[in-house]
């Protein structure tokens, strides 16, 4: 018996709203349908209201978790248009946050991928830890989630010893703990059982539906755009790209935690090495008009910003593509003949951030299975013809 | 592969503090530096309105009560803020600071407007007070 | 004097009140349990310690809107939760507590209860599964045909394993059961494998991860309950809880010995058997992952069927020693 199961826009699985429509037959997938939509903030058209300096914290908000990515792209672009130079004590901070980002990120997403397999304990303890980044990204930065340290030509704030010393004592801490994390997370049968094997995607295919990141590195092709296109200081930092060739969720989690190693070694030659001198070039108002494209490596992925100016002191275009979009037809292939129970997992592993497109709301008759698209307007009629002259609901009573 | 590989571990937690802070009761501490609310300090604002001009969310609102008189009227809506700070960078004269309370909630947004009349002061801006 | 003895059976202790304010009790101890062991408090507010956290939430529940899909069948979807409820209380009227003896058989014990007790355990199963069927959710019903596909995995080993010490005994009848190991303490480690296996059983049984397949939230929102709102919910939630004390008196009167001395100490004896027993479907709930319902099915019939076997070939070894 084959019948389509909706998962999503509101499901416990999914932290954001995206339609997912799998066709099942009994416990396998046969089929699947993305649908996006629900989460369009007309973004990109409001950073064409705003100022370069303003757009800074827009861009910030695109994404909770790599909030830092997209600014760090996003202001890239723009001292490429007004041709400047940040110091290099603002781009080794800068890239330190962003590393913190990646440790943060990573292990946000080891914990999901256990609360997806229903593996709470392990999501516990990896929260619980990974606050001591949370931690330290605030008492750098001054917030845990929008840290707003960049600036048009550097960042904000600078590093003092107390802090730089806290920083490395803290990763002690966190080395322990990721070494734990992989012994436990490699070894726990029920876990191991559940991620192995799951969501192949063959590295022809990954290249093929152009997917970025530890999806992409996990099929055994090793792209980084830290590598491959260095950008902040990238060039002078060790580190190697993590890759893992099993093509399914546990090779994921295995890249994420070999990349969590990478970004302490990362974190620690920053440290070491922080030259001195100022952390911020005065930034000019205005753009002369051109165009740029911004690359930069997400915890998730490849991002990318195209940001276009014409000699105001605002964007003409700001063009986002986050890495998640990349990854959804990669995710749609990983799905098929899949099991049900796999799908958290699966849509889980590309770590899913969503924010795109579309403006109209599709009504589906729940009878009959029959769609419609409908503007706003006749939305919102429908809704007060419903609910017009209707005695209010029972309001619920104290049983006692 | 083990078996309850995670046991130790869970086990020895058994009759460990808590690592959760039970929060409305007990509070941790923000660290220094925490970026608040803005608030002013209007014995220092000259009216320069690069707050106004760079602040993200549009939440600072600056009008002339009395031109003659230099009087003005700042309000920050704390409800719109989104608590980046960039008024305090932009500020030339450090009028503007953050402040560290982050259980800024209420019932109305109303009660979050905060507003200050005052004269505008005379100091010089950072940078010309170095040279 | 016997007819007073009878009601305080079936009403205060070990019946409906007992039973009633000690599922919420474990229910406390669990999720408390299950929260030290992740690092974190647990409920903490409502009375002290949060021990009334369950009682609220119950009633919290009880005073919320119910709800009853439009396409589902009415009378089935709302008798559902009373039938489970009745089916598990019942099964606990059958432990052994108090108020048997040894001698006579009564209603509460005769010969052959361990049977009734299992069966009994194996209904709310069947529960679960029109719970889901009737709700006409597509979660409900994927949820529906897990509970039975898990079943099929889990019962014969859960079986085997709760038998085997009967066979040693060499009584169908709980409370012999419970003696006979009493007299001889010496015979109790020989179950040892048994009584494993019937812990990873109850454990299915009572869906707790690893095996919360049938309400993965993650996967099918809420499975079998994911209509059930209201009343209905709140009844099916303290029969889930009702159900672990049964199924946790029941290992403990079969492989730890019973609850003998009396009203009171055999209070004291039921609750700490029941904790410790549910300290380990705690500790297994911590450990685990959620496995996928082929995983299940394929780890009861390899490992879990043929080691139950195993207890079944030992225990009529030793039987044959000791005669
Ligand atoms: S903190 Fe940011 S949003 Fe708030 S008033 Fe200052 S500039 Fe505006
Ligand atoms: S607070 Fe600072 S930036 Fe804002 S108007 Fe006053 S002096 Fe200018």
């Amino acid at each position: 018996m084959k019948f389509q199961i909706p998962i999503g826009p509101q499901h416990p699985a999914l932290k954001e709203p995206i339609g997912l429509r799998i066709t099942v037959e009994g416990e396998i997938i046969r089929d699947a349908d993305l649908r996006l939509g629900y989460n369009h903030r007309g973004l990109e058209k409001l950073a064409e209201q705003k100022t370069w300096i303003q757009n800074i914290y827009l861009a910030e908000r695109i994404c909770g978790i790599c909030s830092h990515s997209h600014t760090t792209c996003y202001v890239q672009g723009v001292e490429k248009l007004m041709e400047l130079e940040p110091p290099k004590r603002g781009l080794y901070i800068r890239t330190l946050v962003a590393e913190l980002e990646r440790v943060h990120s990573h292990l946000l997403w080891l914990g999901v991928a256990g609360h997806e397999a229903g593996f709470d304990s392990f999501f516990m303890y990896t929260w619980r830890d990974r606050e001591i980044v949370m931690d330290i990204l605030e008492t750098i930065t001054g917030n845990r989630v929008h840290y707003g340290i960049n600036t048009i030509g550097g960042v904000r704030r600078d590093l003092d010893e107390m802090q730089v010393k806290h920083i490395l004592d803290s990763l002690e801490i966190l080395r322990k703990r990721s070494e734990y994390y992989r012994n436990l997370g490699t070894t726990e049968p029920s876990f191991v059982a559940r991620l192995a094997g799951v969501g192949y995607l063959s590295p022809e295919d990954a290249v093929a539906l152009c997917a970025v990141g530890p999806t992409l590195r996990a099929s055994g092709i090793a792209r980084d755009v830290r590598k491959d296109d260095p950008y902040a200081v990238y060039e002078e930092v060790p580190f190697e790209v993590c890759t893992a060739d099993t093509c399914d969720v546990l090779g994921r989690a295995v890249v994420r935690i070999k990349e969590l190693f990478q970004s302490y070694n990362i974190i620690e030659y920053l440290l070491k090495n922080l030259p001195a001198g100022p952390i911020a070039v005065r930034a000019p108002r205005r753009a002369k008009p051109n165009e740029v494209v911004s690359r930069y490596e997400a915890p998730r992925g490849e991002n990318i910003h195209y940001i276009k100016s014409n000699g105001t002191d605002k964007p003409e275009r700001l063009k986002v593509r986050a890495p998640t979009l990349a990854n959804y037809a990669a995710t749609i292939k990983m799905l098929k003949n899949g099991f049900i129970a796999d799908v958290p997992l699966i849509f889980a592993a590309i770590d899913p951030c969503i924010c795109c497109a579309e403006r109209a709301v599709s009504v589906v008759d729940a009878r009959s299975g029959e769609e419609k698209i409908i503007p706003m307007n006749t939305l919102k009629q429908l809704s007060q013809k419903i609910s017009y002259g209707k005695e209010k609901k029972r309001v619920a009573e104290w049983p006692l | 592969m083990k078996i309850g590989v995670f046991i130790p571990e869970l086990l020895r937690h058994l009759f460990k503090k808590p690592a959760t802070v039970d929060y409305p009761f007990e509070k941790l501490e923000v660290p220094r530096g925490f970026r608040g609310s803005p608030y002013l300090r209007p014995e220092l604002c000259i009216v320069c309105r690069a707050c106004e001009r760079d602040c993200p969310a549009e939440a600072i609102e600056i009008t002339a009560i009395n031109e003659a008189e230099k009087r003005f009227r700042m309000i920050i809506h704390n409800d719109r803020c989104i608590h980046c700070a960039q008024c305090v960078d932009s500020c030339p004269t450090e009028a503007m600071l953050m402040d560290d309370r982050f259980e800024i909630s209420d019932y109305s947004r109303l009660n979050l407007k905060m507003e200050w009349e005052y004269v505008r002061a005379v100091v010089k801006p950072k940078s010309e007070q170095k040279s | 004097m016997a007819t007073v003895n009878t009601l305080i059976y079936l009403i205060i202790y070990p019946g409906l009140l007992f039973l009633f304010l000690y599922s919420t009790f474990v229910e406390w101890y669990d999720r408390k349990l299950y929260a030290r062991f992740q690092n974190r408090m647990g409920p903490t507010h409502t009375g002290k310690f949060g021990l009334l956290q369950p009682i609220a939430d119950f009633f919290k529940l009880m005073a919320k809107e119910d709800i009853v899909p439009e396409r589902a069948d009415r009378k089935m979807f709302s008798a559902l939760p009373a039938f489970g409820l009745a089916i598990v209380f019942t099964a606990m009227l059958l432990i052994p507590v108090w108020n048997y003896s040894l001698d006579r058989p009564s209603v509460i014990s005769f010969s052959g209860d361990i049977i009734v007790v299992l069966y009994l355990l194996s209904l709310p199963t069947f529960i679960f599964f029109l719970a889901g069927w009737s709700s006409t959710n597509l979660f409900s019903i994927v949820g529906g045909a897990r509970v039975l596909t898990m079943l099929f995995g889990y019962e014969v080993p859960l079986f085997l394993a709760v038998l085997s010490p009967a066979v040693l005994a060499n009584s169908w009848r709980l409370a012999e059961i419970a003696a006979f190991y009493r007299q001889h303490p010496a015979l109790i480690p020989v179950n040892l494998l048994g009584f494993v296996i019937a812990l990873i059983c109850v454990q299915a049984k009572l869906e707790r991860t690893p095996f919360d397949i049938p309400h993965a939230e993650t996967e099918i929102v809420g499975g079998t309950f994911t209509e059930y709102s209201g009343k209905k919910l709140a009844i099916f939630r303290l029969m889930m809880d009702a159900e672990m004390v049964v199924a946790a008196g029941l290992l403990a009167t079969v492989f730890l010995g019973g609850f003998p001395g009396g009203p009171l100490l055999g209070l004291i004896n039921f609750i700490v058997k029941t904790l410790f027993v549910i300290f380990f479907l705690a500790l297994i709930r911590a450990t685990t992952s959620r496995i996928r319902v082929d995983q299940v099915v394929t780890f009861s019939w390899k490992y879990l069927a043929p080691l139950a076997v195993l207890q079944l070939l030992i225990t009529i070894l030793v039987k044959g020693l000791i005669s």
